[in-house]
């Protein structure tokens, strides 16, 4: 079900919900990790998503809000690879492709809603977030370029 | 035999320019240059330079010195410094231009050069600047060398014959070869930095030259434990540097080592590296893991008077080198020759001991006085596409022990290997042998592959199909759940925003599927940390899954000391070996402290 948007607060209110959900999964998986490595992937995650959600924030509470749109580039990497269950014993392939995953997620929601609003501002707004997501989405993938497929 | 007249008066005839005014003083303040061949000033091409020091070495009136340049840095095959010339002591002979190794080192014609500073006499041609930098005419490398640039071949069997079989496939120098192979050595030490290990190669070259195979030996051991083993597989980053490859063909180094580890008699190793009599036995090591660097570490503690004892999870000691490296690159009886002499050394093996399973680290910790861990990466990074689980599919780590074992998986008639690196070249050269078709599916372009070239043109010459710049996307199976093919997506390549290697982006529709009969997945591996309870996971402090060490080797908990592959991001014996050697150090040190 797609969710109704009425105005930028909405929308701002509604990415804002879903960073928090990113930042409980991350921490969640910080907490049971059995590997401390594992744990500190997960914490600075977490972090990062606390940034994205800070920066929602500001825009929310500015109501200052621009957007240049600008081609990131997509290697889709996580595209072919197989869905991973979150469990505490991930590795680190595993957690990179969780994220890889949920960024893309989050990407392809914000697509979806900005080609169904007609409003130009929301429209703005939706297109601004999927980018942000398909930036994030690109970090995790270019780590796993150059961690997991070293060799290929 | 009668003189002539003419013989007899031409000597008096230069009496005559007795009376003639000489030209200097006729006409003093007219140039004369010099012949287009003259043999004057050195220029030298700062940028071509690598500063090898081979015209520093072939000077015999010490004229020429390799100096640190402001703004050169050394970097790797470049030690950053370039030769000064002193000319008060040279004499112009030109061998330092006739043997320089990269044609940068040339002589201008000038020979005309008034200065009052007699400092301005040593200087560093391309770098101090001078009025003959530009002269064309002069003495510049004639086209031969004081050195043969063509490497002596080594011979193989050839490709069709070894398909068939596991011999091995380098035969290996002979005498009359390796010496001349090691009389095209300038001696330049440029490769020493390059090598993990940092082993004396112009040294045990030499030893080659002087037929002084006993001196060879101990500059091998004096770094290298296991020259048997680097001498066939090692990844020779020396050679990639080596100063006559600028112009003609690196040195065979890794040849020429296993030359001498093949030809000295191993009844003599002990007597040759002064094993005989080892210091008393004082602390007691334990060594997790019997590869290279456990193997390493072992060797040099030992030496040291440590006793050693190396706990090792599977039957037999080697590690990656004995499970993962095919037979015909190395030979089971090497392994089992450099292993033999550490047994000789009295250090004890533990076969079958998983820590963890047998033993606990803990008490493995609380019972010794340092411990080295060498457990390698033994955990494959699997593919993680659709289908990879069940038979048909595999990791090239377990294909590769299982016929090392002597066991002979089934993979029928065409076989994907995916991967671009050493193991996946291993995969696809042992499928080949086991009578499959192969065909390596890699991501990148051939000229990204992190494998070495010669294992790269291996595949091709036994016939294996290498298919760059490609995705897999699932493993297709029929109904049965057996493996029919692989679908790929074909990928071009795209610059990174970082500026590392270029990145692989899928082609839409381009999708296409091999058939196939077995997909094995060689894209990389990590390390198993499970032997380790949480508590002491906690200790010990990892980096993107691999242990974190200093220079010493020591890892976050103070007598546990780590290297390998799991320490290490090169993944090759020769670093492991470094690292274990690093860490017998290191181990000394601490325990010498807390004596």
């Amino acid at each position: 079900m797609i969710q109704e948007f009425k105005s930028s607060d909405d929308i701002l209110q509604f990415a804002i919900g879903r960073e928090q959900e990113s930042v409980d999964l991350y921490t969640g998986l910080a907490e049971t990790a059995r590997n401390p490595e594992m744990r500190g992937v997960f914490e600075q995650f977490a972090n990062e998503e606390r940034g994205h959600k800070k920066r929602l924030q500001n825009i929310q509470s500015s109501g200052q809000f621009s957007f240049t749109p600008k081609q990131v580039q997509d290697i889709r990497i996580g595209d072919y690879l197989v869905d991973v269950e979150p469990h505490p014993g991930m590795s680190y392939q595993e957690a990179l492709i969780v994220a890889m995953k949920k960024e893309k997620a989050a990407f392809r929601l914000y697509s979806d809603l900005a080609a169904t609003v007609s409003d130009q501002l929301l429209r703005s707004l939706f297109s601004s977030l999927a980018q942000e997501e398909s930036k994030h989405k690109l970090r995790f993938e270019l780590e796993y370029d150059e961690v997991v497929l070293k060799d290929n | 035999m009668s003189m002539k007249i003419k013989d007899i008066i031409t000597p008096f005839s230069a009496w005559s320019n007795i009376v003639k005014k000489p030209v200097t003083v006729k006409d003093p303040f007219t140039e004369r240059p010099g012949a287009d061949r003259y043999r004057g000033f050195h220029k030298n091409d700062v940028e071509a330079c690598i500063g090898c020091g081979s015209c520093e070495a072939v000077c015999e009136n010490q004229a020429i010195d390799l100096v640190p340049v402001e703004g050169i840095d050394t970097k790797k095959g470049d030690s950053g410094l370039r030769p000064l010339v002193d000319y008060g002591r040279c004499c112009w002979c030109a061998l330092c231009v006739d043997i320089c190794t990269t044609g940068s080192l040339t002589m201008s014609n000038e020979y005309t050069w008034v200065s009052d500073d007699p400092d301005d006499f040593r200087f560093i041609p391309g770098v101090d600047k001078k009025p003959w930098d530009n002269n064309e005419k002069g003495w510049t490398n004639p086209g031969y060398s004081l050195y043969n640039p063509e490497r002596v071949n080594m011979e193989e069997i050839e490709p069709d014959e070894r398909i068939t079989n596991f011999i091995e496939i380098v035969k290996g120098y002979s005498k009359e070869q390796a010496e001349k192979e090691a009389d095209r050595c300038v001696s330049c030490g440029i490769c020493v930095a390059s090598c993990p290990a940092h082993m004396d190669i112009p040294g045990y070259i030499k030893a080659i030259r002087d037929g002084n195979l006993e001196k060879g030996l101990q500059l091998l051991y004096d770094t290298n434990p296991l020259p048997e083993i680097c001498g066939r597989v090692c990844t020779h980053r020396c050679e990639e540097v080596c100063s006559v490859g600028v112009k003609g063909d690196a040195l065979a180094i890794r040849w020429l080592k296993r030359y001498i580890a093949d030809n000295v008699p191993f009844e003599d190793y002990k007597r040759i590296l002064g094993l005989d009599s080892l210091p008393e036995a004082k602390k007691h090591i334990a060594i997790i893991g019997a590869g290279p660097s456990g193997i390493s570490a072992a060797y040099y503690l030992r030496t040291m008077g440590y006793r050693v004892t190396i706990f090792e999870a599977k039957e037999h000691p080697g590690g990656a080198t004995m499970y993962g490296i095919p037979k015909y690159r190395l030979p089971m009886e090497m392994l089992e020759q450099e292993i033999g002499l550490l047994e000789e050394m009295g250090v004890q093996f533990r076969f079958n001991m998983m820590i963890g399973r047998e033993v606990k680290f803990d008490e493995l910790y609380a019972a010794y006085d340092a411990v080295f861990m060498g457990i390698g990466f033994e955990k494959p990074y699997l593919i993680a596409i659709e289908g990879e689980e069940g038979p048909g599919s595999m990791q090239a780590i377990d294909f590769l022990r299982e016929v090392n074992e002597g066991k002979k998986p089934e993979i029928g008639n065409h076989v994907a290997v995916i991967g671009g690196g050493n193991v996946a070249m291993d995969a696809a050269r042992v499928s080949r042998r086991l009578g499959a078709k192969v065909t390596v599916l890699y991501r990148r372009r051939i000229v990204d592959m992190p494998s070495d070239p010669e294992e790269i043109e291996g595949c091709e010459q036994e016939g294996i199909h290498i298919e760059p710049q490609t995705i897999p996307t699932r493993i297709v199976k029929d109904e049965k759940g057996k493996v029919t093919g692989i679908e790929y997506l074909k990928a071009e390549m795209v610059d990174d925003p970082k500026g590392r290697r270029p990145k692989p982006v899928p082609i839409e529709g381009s999708e296409t599927i091999l058939e196939v009969s077995t997909v094995i997945g060689a894209i990389g591996q990590e390390a198993y940390y499970d032997f380790l309870s949480a508590e002491w996971l906690e200790k010990l402090k990892l980096e993107r899954g691999r242990v974190v060490t200093n220079e010493n080797m020591q890892t976050s908990i103070e007598r546990l000391f780590a290297g390998g592959d799991s320490v290490n991001s090169t993944a090759d014996a020769i670093s492991a070996i470094a690292d274990g050697h690093r860490a017998a150090k290191g181990i000394d040190v601490l325990l010498s402290e807390n004596e």
